[in-house]
């Protein structure tokens, strides 16, 4: 498994795939199988931001040992699932290098044991000397093997699609990307996104308006080949400059007329500068009005700033939110610290919505700790996100969802027409 | 939410504190003395915090019998306003706090001196004078405070464009990120000892942290630009430089670089092709003397490939530390279920400052994850280790105890010396 490669599976012709491999190995062990046993670790069941293709060669590589040194011999499969086949190993040596892969994966419910040690979804052993259990993997394997075509044809696409991704944003395009959004104009690419407070009865009521520059338009005009989002720290080298852009407009605004509150995302450089005073002057005394986010890896990476805009926008009546968590990184630390008014979690595809009790409730106590009234369940996209944030608590809910939910209620009347420039900018939102 | 910290919002200065007793002072002022103790004019080495304190502590019983008010200003100065009747008894602990400073030039060359040592006025009659004194120190002190604030500002980054070269930008990032790969960095990387420090200040060396010194780096590369200007492109810049790292530690092994270590490095870097070539190509063993140390802001940045890639270097037998900790952050998250093996808190006057109740949340912080967890890191002066000390921390790393290791290296080798004669 030295070959980084090879651990990767996936894409290669169709007769030399790890599994057809796998196939060719079972038939010839078949009529003399004894002392082989397979170990099944069924990585594709993981939530798919613990899929990562790099997560899984470094799992890979927890056998090399074993497999350098003995009759073994691991196969990784087109939908990250690995499967070590051995020959008298000792049962203990294996179990302690499976039991480390799980361990990596610590924070996936599939790993967690129920209480009985009994169920296992992680991981499944054969003993291939025993013709049962020979022919219940090698329906496995053949089941995986068909998947495996469709998914190099699939692959293949992805592929395609990476590829419009384009290439990644580096040092070198940057500049020149950044220049561009220094010049462009942004006005008519401002969106705007509803967050809802949604009361037990079902009705709702307009906590603010997020808004915010698209990055799919951006991408479009100004770089359709690059991957703006490769480097997190490169990216939010941009959002600089596309703060100075967002505020620029936003000073043209008549804070006065104003209806719904309006939150804007922003450096902590930015509230700290020049063009943050000149919207302070445009606000004009209408503070209430308006709620600045900020990054949660912004305020890590320089607290004092933060301390110090926070503090100086809420003395002036401006409120702040935290935003850039999950449900996770909320179990790592106390928001409630952070002092804001609001602490903004999105929703992702990682949370079914079917946690384990256990898990829940831990959750739900972060919550109640950070305090419910502060809790905006952002990227909700399903009435399942909704329920899911309801039933720990969560009253506040923003998304593509939400959007819909606000169109059909027609909460905060002027979901047509948002005021002046930005309102021109969100072009029918 | 937002008013539940109102107590803790930005605290006023004492400079704030003195200038509205003083307006108070207006109506009561009948009978009243004010005495300013100028410490701001004693040589820097007499006055640190701790010779602060202890000037001020000898006014404890006269303020807790209400005969006067102690404000302590930034500056080091200490103003005592009180009640004419105490003036003999106040004469007398002036007295004797000018004796903790009889070395100082301020006491013991008095009469050369322009600024006395202290200063007295009487209330009623010199009020106006007073008045006019408190604000300009109040003044100075909001200017200061805004020069420290204002970091942005234009004149600020005009300042530190003179002092540091032109903020870098992505083009010469690009181009220092080239020049990074074919350059030699072993001589840029510099190591500072962990120590642990018994009573008589004898460190005894723990483990070394090895990093790139950036002055230096800047310097090697022939760069007007100032690398950290921004944030987001050093942070980027900090990924290069961990491949770098990882390779020279490769190289050198066992050579040069002896001992257990330490060095930072991005969750991204872990992750990466290069740390995998590292981690084959060190000795087994090795692995266990290496401290692999991640900033808050990476982990949060993708917690899920945080918690991975901590699960596969420490069952690899690496230990990862938690680095540049401070006081609001130390609490604020949850290291054991981060579950880093070691926390590094950066030493701030402010530890100091925070009172007993922050002393007593270090103390049992300390005591219930074990003192072996901490490391009270950037200690540039006595002060520190004693604070460290007091809240059961052990282990220090920084300039001051470079000084102290340097300074045991001096004592052995005149004690050699000594053995060497009375040999002979």
């Amino acid at each position: 498994m030295a070959d980084w490669g090879a651990a990767a599976g996936g894409a290669g012709d169709l007769n030399n795939t790890e599994e057809s491999l796998l196939l060719d190995r079972l038939n010839r062990i078949e009529l003399n199988s004894a002392g082989y046993f397979v170990v099944h670790m069924n990585l594709s069941g993981l939530r798919p931001n613990n899929k990562h293709s790099h997560f899984v060669e470094i799992a890979a590589r927890t056998f090399d040992i074993i497999v350098d040194n003995n009759d073994a011999t691991l196969f990784s499969m087109a939908n990250k699932d690995l499967a070590l086949l051995c020959r008298n190993l000792d049962v203990d040596d294996v179990d302690n290098a499976v039991e480390k892969v799980r361990a990596l994966f610590s924070e996936d419910p599939l790993t967690e044991l129920d209480d009985s040690g009994f169920e296992d979804n992680f991981s499944t052993w054969y003993d291939l000397s025993n013709p049962e259990d020979f022919a219940a993997f090698f329906a496995v394997v053949t089941d995986l093997a068909v998947e495996a075509e469709h998914r190099l044809a699939e692959e293949a696409d992805r592929q395609d699609k990476e590829q419009q991704k384009g290439q990644p944003l580096e040092p070198e395009n940057l500049s020149e990307i950044n220049k561009k959004i220094q010049s462009m104009r942004v006005a008519d690419m401002i969106k705007r996104q509803a967050c809802l407070q949604v009361s037990p009865g079902g009705g709702g009521e307009l906590v603010f308006f997020e808004l915010f520059i698209g990055m799919t338009e951006i991408k479009e005009r100004v770089a359709p080949d690059i991957n703006l989002f490769a480097s997190p720290w490169l990216f939010q080298y941009l959002t600089e400059t596309l703060d100075r852009r967002l505020l620029a407009v936003l000073v043209e605004e008549d804070f006065d007329e104003v209806t719904e509150p309006l939150s804007i995302n922003l450096n902590i450089s930015t509230v700290l500068s020049r063009e943050f005073q000149n919207l302070h002057r445009a606000v004009n005394g209408n503070m209430s009005k308006v709620v600045v986010e900020f990054q949660i890896i912004d305020i890590f990476a320089d607290m004092k700033s933060y301390t110090y805009a926070r503090d100086s926008l809420q003395e002036r009546g401006y409120r702040v939110v935290v935003d850039g968590l999950n449900p996770l990184s909320l179990q790592y630390f106390e928001p409630a610290d952070l002092k804001s008014d609001f602490i903004k979690i999105s929703w992702g595809p990682e949370f079914t919505g079917d946690e384990e009790e256990s898990r829940l409730a831990e959750i739900k106590e972060v919550v109640d700790k950070a305090g419910k009234e502060t809790m905006i369940l952002a990227r909700v996209d399903s009435e399942k996100a909704v329920k899911w944030g309801l039933n720990i608590g969560i009253s506040r809910f923003q998304g593509f969802f939400i959007d819909k939910l606000v169109q059909v209620i027609g909460c905060g009347r002027g979901t047509a027409k948002p005021k002046p420039a930005a309102a021109k900018a969100a072009g029918g939102a | 939410m937002a008013d539940s910290g109102d107590g803790q919002k930005r605290l006023p200065s004492q400079e704030n504190l003195l200038l509205d007793y003083v307006r108070r002072l207006e109506k009561h002022k009948a009978g009243r003395k004010v005495v300013i103790l100028h410490l701001s004019a004693l040589r820097p080495f007499n006055r640190r915090d701790q010779h602060i304190r202890a000037a001020a502590s000898n006014f404890d019983q006269l303020i807790s019998d209400m005969t006067g008010q102690l404000f302590t200003l930034k500056n080091a100065d200490i103003y005592f306003i009180f009640k004419s009747e105490a003036l003999p008894e106040v004469e007398t602990l002036v007295q004797k706090i000018k004796f903790l400073f009889d070395d100082d030039p301020l006491v013991a060359e008095e009469d050369k001196q322009t600024q006395s040592f202290a200063s007295w006025y009487d209330a009623d009659d010199d009020f106006p004078a007073i008045l006019n004194l408190v604000q300009s120190v109040a003044q100075s002190e909001q200017e200061r405070q805004t020069a420290v604030r204002a970091r942005m500002d234009a004149r600020a980054a005009l300042k530190a464009k003179q002092q540091q070269g032109e903020p870098l930008t992505p083009e010469v990032l690009a181009r220092v990120e080239t020049a990074l790969v074919r350059a030699d960095l072993s001589n840029l990387v510099r190591r500072q000892f962990v120590c642990e420090v018994d009573s008589k200040l004898v460190p005894t060396q723990s483990f070394s942290k090895l990093f790139v010194s950036i002055q230096d780096l800047r310097e090697t590369l022939q760069l007007g630009v100032n690398l950290v200007a921004n944030r987001w492109l050093f942070q980027h810049l900090t990924e290069t430089l961990d491949r770098r790292m990882l390779s020279m530690l490769t190289k050198t092994d066992g050579i040069s670089i002896s001992g257990e270590i330490s060095f930072n490095i991005n969750v991204a870097t872990i992750l990466s092709k290069e740390f995998q070539i590292f981690d084959d190509n060190i000795a087994a063993s090795r692995r266990g003397q290496m401290i692999i140390e991640l900033q808050k802001e990476d982990i949060f940045s993708n917690l899920s490939s945080f918690i991975f890639a901590r699960e596969f270097v420490q069952d690899k037998g690496y230990r990862v530390c938690l680095d540049g900790m401070t006081l609001d952050t130390v609490t604020m998250i949850k290291r054991d279920r981060l579950g880093v093996d070691m926390t590094k808190l950066v030493w701030s006057p402010d530890l100091v400052d925070g009172g007993e109740e922050v002393h007593k949340l270090l103390k049992s912080m300390v005591k219930h994850e074990g003192e072996e967890k901490f490391i009270l890191i950037r200690c540039d002066n006595r002060e520190a280790i004693d604070f460290g000390k007091s809240v059961g921390i052990n282990r220090f790393q920084g300039r001051f105890v470079e000084n102290l290791i340097a300074e045991d290296g001096r004592r052995r080798g005149l004690l050699r010396l000594k053995r060497r004669i009375e040999r002979n």
